[in-house]
């Protein structure tokens, strides 16, 4: 199980850091919510405006 | 209990010596610290407090074995109270800050979410899934940091369930549906928060009086009041630095979209990853998503935790119906955190604290699948208690 999560930890670090590097990042960090027409965590646009 | 529900994730039955495990220990401190300064480089010290606030809650949880999951089970199956209740406290001292600040202070927004089909069959197939999973979201995080391999192969389970749940999610929308109801909107800052804190103590009031009929407790152990406190006023830091109540679980959407990306799945172009927050998401740096910030400082957090008592991951891992209990109930909380809008934090926690009905609702639909979940356990070898 060590080895298993040495390997996941390893992987996942890198991942993040290549990530990271390789994409925009300058802003402030955000939630969906921060967002005109958000209606829940994830984005998601309120029935009301659906219906429009 | 909680001693049995750990060992149901990890296999071990046998005690550990308590000493501390360097390489994990310093490996998580330093992990840590790269996020920290990895995001500090980009100036940007708000999200730097959002990691350092995950690594304290992941202490915390770790440190309290601070369990939804084990908390609802007991209540279902033997009407024990405590654990609910302190989930309760949790939420009441979040919602002082967050309701008032959320209608007050502009830039700053509760956890709002509408009322509709996706959101109680999301909810319900959630609570299914954190019954065979063992954890939820925040459970899941803080397990599997904490060195349970069980718990790893849920948390990949739970990215690969979100993903599909954020296709399936515009379909279900459009069942229909109302827009948030939130007491702040009706009642004014203080008045919603009066609503708040008063339908908190109607719940507790109700779940000891069940309690109370089947003669089992419903007092919250020390612990659990200690955790309950702590966690809230951690998720209290993490509103003040992230503008928005603690979630979890889109970052776990977030994670697998860039996976499935790098697979070559083209998810750009579904209607879910087209609305403005989860496009940003995608294309951004991973360290810009808040969920995110708070999730891997909190892996990290439960990692540095349980390194510094004993060896860490060093039990074999559990029988392979439990195993195939993590995946499926990784699976279904995936799906069902991204109809339902969260999981017991972002919906349950975050929505109650702000003062939005969809949080109970979530807790309610919630409920009823943990108890079909808690029917299915034994199916996998795991116990109903």
């Amino acid at each position: 199980m060590r080895l298993v999560y040495a390997l996941v930890l390893v992987i996942s670090l890198a991942a993040i850091v290549f990530d990271h590097l390789g994409s925009p990042s300058a802003g402030r960090a955000l939630s969906p919510e921060d967002f005109p027409g958000a209606c829940a965590p994830c984005g998601a646009p309120c029935p009301s405006a659906q219906i429009k | 209990m909680t001693i049995a529900t750990t060992a149901e994730n990890t296999g071990a039955h046998a005690p550990v010596a308590r000493r501390s495990d360097w390489l994990f220990l310093s490996t998580a401190l330093a992990a840590a610290t790269l996020l920290v300064a990895l995001v500090l480089i980009d100036g940007q010290p708000a999200s730097a407090a959002l990691v350092v606030l995950g690594f304290a809650l992941g202490i915390a949880f770790f440190k309290a074995e601070f369990s939804f999951t084990a908390a609802w089970r007991r209540f279902i199956a033997g009407g024990e109270a405590g654990g609910l209740i302190g989930a309760f406290l949790l939420i009441a001292v979040a919602a002082i800050v967050i309701v008032p600040l959320a209608a007050l202070v502009p830039n700053f927004g509760g956890a709002i979410a509408p009322l509709g089909p996706s959101l109680v069959i999301g909810a319900f197939v959630f609570g299914i899934g954190m019954q065979l999973a063992n954890a939820c979201g925040s459970g899941t995080l803080y397990t599997a940091g904490s060195g349970t391999g069980r718990m790893l192969i849920a948390l990949a389970f739970f990215i690969v369930g979100s993903v599909i749940g954020s296709l399936h999610l515009p379909a279900f929308l459009a069942l229909g549906g109302v827009d948030p109801i939130i007491a702040a909107r009706y009642l004014g800052p203080w008045g919603g928060l009066a609503a708040t804190l008063a339908s908190l103590a109607t719940a507790a009031a109700i779940v000891a009086a069940v309690a109370r009929r089947r003669g089992a407790s419903f007092i919250p152990s020390r612990p659990i009041l200690v955790g309950a406190i702590a966690i809230g006023v951690l998720s209290i830091g993490v509103f003040v630095f992230g503008g928005h109540p603690w979630s979890v679980t889109f970052g776990f959407t977030v994670w697998g979209g860039k996976m499935a990306s790098a697979l070559g799945l083209d998810l750009a172009s579904q209607p879910f990853w087209q609305w403005p927050g989860p496009r940003r998401a995608l294309t951004d740096s991973v360290l810009t998503d808040t969920s995110s910030l708070t999730d891997l400082g909190m892996i990290f957090g439960a990692m540095a935790a349980a390194a510094a008592v004993r060896p860490f991951a060093r039990a074999d891992w559990p029988p392979l119906p439990s195993l195939i209990a993590a995946a499926l109930g990784g699976l279904l909380m995936g799906w069902g955190a991204r109809l339902g809008f969260g999981c017991n934090i972002g919906a349950f926690v975050g929505g109650v604290a702000s003062g939005s009905l969809h949080g109970w609702v979530w807790f309610a639909a919630a409920l009823a699948g943990c108890a079909v979940g808690i029917r299915l356990r034994p199916w996998f070898g795991l116990s109903r208690e």
